[in-house]
């Protein structure tokens, strides 16, 4: 395997000790040192106790994953140290809370009693692992307290304290251990859901809807505490079908809205997904899958609604579905989606998963090449809400008019009001067929296959296991291709007729190999073999570079 | 006073029905809005699935015919994103108070500024007369042959205890009292929710029943408890404005002025609002 000067930090504890906190401390610390960071956080479904941890994966260069084995392994308690004493890389350093674990492997520090001598100790014991890795870095006394500072403002004057107090505990044993290099330029920490929200919004976003659910909550949570910073309306309403009828709602007065949920929550938006298609409402859906089916394994992650996204709702009507291959990627599809829904009046969806979602990384986002959300206008004259256009898409109006806009659920003339005439039913059918073809037409025109590499035998992904195949090709050193249809609805055959009849590994998180199958179908790609991972957790880049290995053998 | 605002659709509810009343009611208190202020352009509609909901193709108001049970839920996107609209959300008994109830429930909770119109015929008509959830026990139905074994719903009930801040009932054949209620009901700011009782001629005429038990209500109540009292009774009907009350509506508390679908930065203001929030993202 090719050596990479990837660096990985990785905290556990139980929830309420602040691992995620200080899992994006290390991100912050790690990228501010000029180098690119990969942060995964994996935690339970539940507020306190159980075991989480993060993993926070660093390099000088481009890094899409977190990798399974951890130089500096920092467990704050006992479950922790169980779960992770396994994973130390070869000349890593363990430091175990030894309040918890008096005896053991790797450097013992009294995180709890350090800790106790402060205010909300257990949700303090987080500040302890970032002081440790600033040791480990070679942070001077000075460093240290400005970094604790910055990244725990609240109450910093202790947090100080205690980092202090930790740094002089572990600084014999683990002082200045590793030294990385940077090249000292600023990046930006982004989370998959924080790029969505942005890319929707520069596109034009007007109003969020959601209810909560793992892990799209992010979405309802960052838009509403950016509300007025972004001029966005965000609504907590009673259940999803409520979520899905009033955005609905809102793009019949005018306003660009956005909707969030699971695989669950899909479901529930179904019927009015299938309203979308009957009135022509544009609407953008992010859907996050996760561990299925029904309510699953809530707070992990999995691929297995590809088939569902595509094919939601009773009828035929025209719709985008595109997945993001990352954080970046995220920002983009989020804004082209919302665009392409109000050019072609469809529901768009914006497929991806927990480990995507989830994950916060440096990353740059293209804002000035979004585009501005605009349907086609009414010009003038007479209007009918449903003209019957070359292209089938109507001109649209809102009120307050003089013209009556109707907006419907039944099958309807041009006018909009309900019909029942086999002549009608038919002409507003093709006007709907006609639409559908015209959006493929219109995404043929953006990007929606990325290839990586130039040689070598095909790998076959899709949204987040881009991200794991790209960083086993780097950790092993392959020579294949990673190609990653973007969208998936309206498929991109010419962009992948090539691929006909051509021998192909895929990746995938789906015990069912729905992807393979799909790719089968619409492709025509001969599936050598299926890598499949389905417990939840998302590829490991080592052991995944072994499996691609195996598999073009 | 006159008011056409019809659409050039035939009219399928059956000679008699109740439906009519409540239309041609509609229409004279859009009119009297107009007189009043309130253009019609500025009036939108939605409609859930029922025989009530048909008014939606034979009005030109404005609006989305929504799906069986979700007409609030489509209302109140509407009024989220451009709430100077008035927004009149037709809905069945069963449409509302079965498959919508949570969207009922909650559209009160909110207060949100929309006038509910329930064409409360006690059944579903449109389905060919199953019970509803207003139905009296013994209701026999294509669904309950062997007679209705449930209590009803109240929905007036239901809608005061939820927070509704308007609360009336009215009759299809009175169409001067329905007409000034739905007036005063579109102008109130707040959850407005008019129980509309109508005969179904085909399937439960309560024609005679409700001339007989509905009684006109002459003054609103003060309190809530003694409007819940006048809503509970069961022996007789009261027609009036039962209930009115003060409280902010939800889209107000919600939008603090914003008006979404209007109120819009333009792409280079809102591209400066995405790179401020990105900036903060920034490590040091």
């Amino acid at each position: 395997m090719a050596a990479r000067d990837v660096f990985t930090f990785l905290v556990g504890g139980q929830a309420g000790q602040g691992v995620k906190s200080a899992a994006g401390g290390a991100s912050e610390i790690l990228a501010g040192l000029g180098r690119e960071t990969f942060q995964l956080d994996d935690y339970q479904s539940l507020i306190r106790g159980g075991h989480s941890f993060s993993v926070v994966s660093t390099a000088p260069g481009p890094v899409s994953s977190h990798y399974g084995r951890a130089d500096l392994i920092i467990a704050l308690d006992a479950p922790s140290y169980e779960e992770h004493r396994d994973q130390l890389a070869e000349n890593g350093i363990l430091v175990r809370n030894s309040d918890e674990v008096p005896d053991g492997e790797g450097i013992g520090a009294p995180i709890t009693s350090l800790a106790e001598h402060y205010s909300r100790p257990l949700l303090r014991s987080g500040v302890s692992a970032v002081a440790i890795l600033c040791c480990a870095l070679g942070m001077d006394d000075e460093e240290l307290s400005a970094t604790i500072a910055r990244i725990y403002p609240k109450d910093s004057k202790n947090n100080v304290a205690l980092a202090k107090s930790v740094h002089e505990a572990v600084s014999g044993d683990v002082g200045g251990r590793f030294r990385l290099d940077g090249d000292g330029k600023r990046r930006t920490l982004i989370a998959g859901t924080q790029a969505m929200c942005l890319g929707a919004a520069a596109a034009g976003l007007d109003v969020y809807i959601a209810y909560p659910m793992t892990p799209s909550s992010p979405l309802l949570h960052f838009l509403s505490t950016h509300d007025d910073d972004l001029s966005v309306v965000t609504v907590h309403p009673e259940s999803e079908i409520a979520v899905a009828n009033m955005a609905l709602g809102c793009a019949m007065a005018g306003a660009r809205a956005m909707v969030g949920t699971s695989g669950g929550g899909y479901a529930l938006m179904e019927e009015a997904f299938s309203l979308a298609g009957m009135s022509e409402s544009p609407c953008l859906f992010f859907l996050g899958q996760r561990s299925g089916p029904a309510t699953g394994v809530p707070t992990y992650t999995e691929q297995s609604d590809l088939r569902f996204a595509i094919h939601a709702g009773h009828g035929e009507f025209a719709r985008a579905v595109a997945s993001p291959g990352d954080v970046a990627e995220s920002f983009r599809l989020a804004a082209e989606l919302l665009d392409l829904a109000w050019r072609f009046q469809s529901p768009t969806v914006l497929l991806s998963d927990k480990h995507l979602a989830e994950c916060t990384v440096t990353a740059e986002v293209d804002i000035d090449g979004a585009p501005w959300a605009e349907p086609i206008a009414h010009e003038g004259g007479d209007y009918a809400r449903y003209a019957e256009t070359k292209d089938g898409v109507s001109p649209l109006l809102f009120p307050p008019s003089d013209e009556m806009i109707k907006w419907t659920s039944y099958e309807h003339d041009e006018a909009g009001i309900t019909t029942e005439e086999a002549g009608m039913v038919v002409r507003m059918h093709d006007k709907r067929q006609r639409k559908t073809e015209a959006l493929a037409e219109a995404v043929r025109s953006l990007r929606t296959v990325n290839r990586f590499g130039d040689s070598g035998p095909v790998v076959l992904t899709y949204g987040s296991t881009t991200m794991s195949a790209l960083e086993a090709v780097r950790a092993g050193g392959l020579d294949v291709r990673v190609i990653q249809p973007v969208y998936l609805e309206p498929f991109p055959s010419w962009e992948l007729n090539e691929l006909r009849g051509e021998r192909v590994v895929v990746v995938e998180a789906s015990a069912g190999g729905q992807f393979a199958k799909f790719m089968s179908e619409k492709a025509g790609v001969n599936v050598a073999a299926v890598i499949k991972r389905y417990d939840g957790r998302p590829f490991e880049p080592t052991e995944l570079a072994r499996e691609i290995e195996t598999a073009i053998g | 006073m006159s008011a056409d605002y019809s659409t050039s659709a035939p009219i399928t509810w059956c000679p008699g029905c109740g439906n009519f009343g409540i239309k041609t009611a509609y229409e004279q208190a859009v009119a009297k809005l107009a007189e009043d202020g309130v253009p019609s352009s500025d009036i939108v509609m939605t409609a859930g699935i029922g025989q009530h909901a048909k008014m939606f193709d034979y009005v030109t108001t404005s609006g989305f015919y929504s799906l069986h049970g979700r007409s609030l839920a489509t209302a109140q996107g509407i009024k989220i994103a451009n709430p100077e609209l008035k927004v009149v959300a037709f809905v069945g008994d069963g449409d509302t108070l079965g498959e919508g109830v949570a969207h009922f429930v909650f559209a009160a909770k909110r207060n949100s500024d929309i006038t509910v119109i329930c064409h409360n015929n006690g059944i579903y008509a449109l389905t060919t007369g199953q019970r509803a959830p207003t139905s009296p026990v013994g209701y026999k139905g294509p669904s309950t042959p062997h007679g209705n074994v449930e209590e009803p719903l109240n929905g007036l009930v239901l809608a005061l205890e939820s927070g509704a801040t308007f609360v009336a009932r009215s009759y299809s054949g009175k169409l001067e009292q329905l007409t000034d209620i739905i007036v005063q009901a579109v102008q109130h700011e707040g959850f407005a929710f008019i129980d509309v009782l109508q005969p179904c001629v085909t399937f439960n005429n309560t024609y005679e029943l409700y001339n007989e038990i509905t009684y006109d209500l002459e003054q609103s109540r003060e309190t809530l408890d003694e409007a819940l009292d006048v809503a509970r009774e069961r022996d007789k009907l009261a027609t009036g404005i039962i209930y009115r009350t003060t409280r902010p509506a939800g889209e107000r508390a919600l939008l603090r002025g914003r008006v979404p679908a209007t109120d819009r930065p333009g792409r280079d203001a809102r591209r400066e609002q995405v790179k401020a929030v990105l900036k903060a993202l920034e490590v040091a």
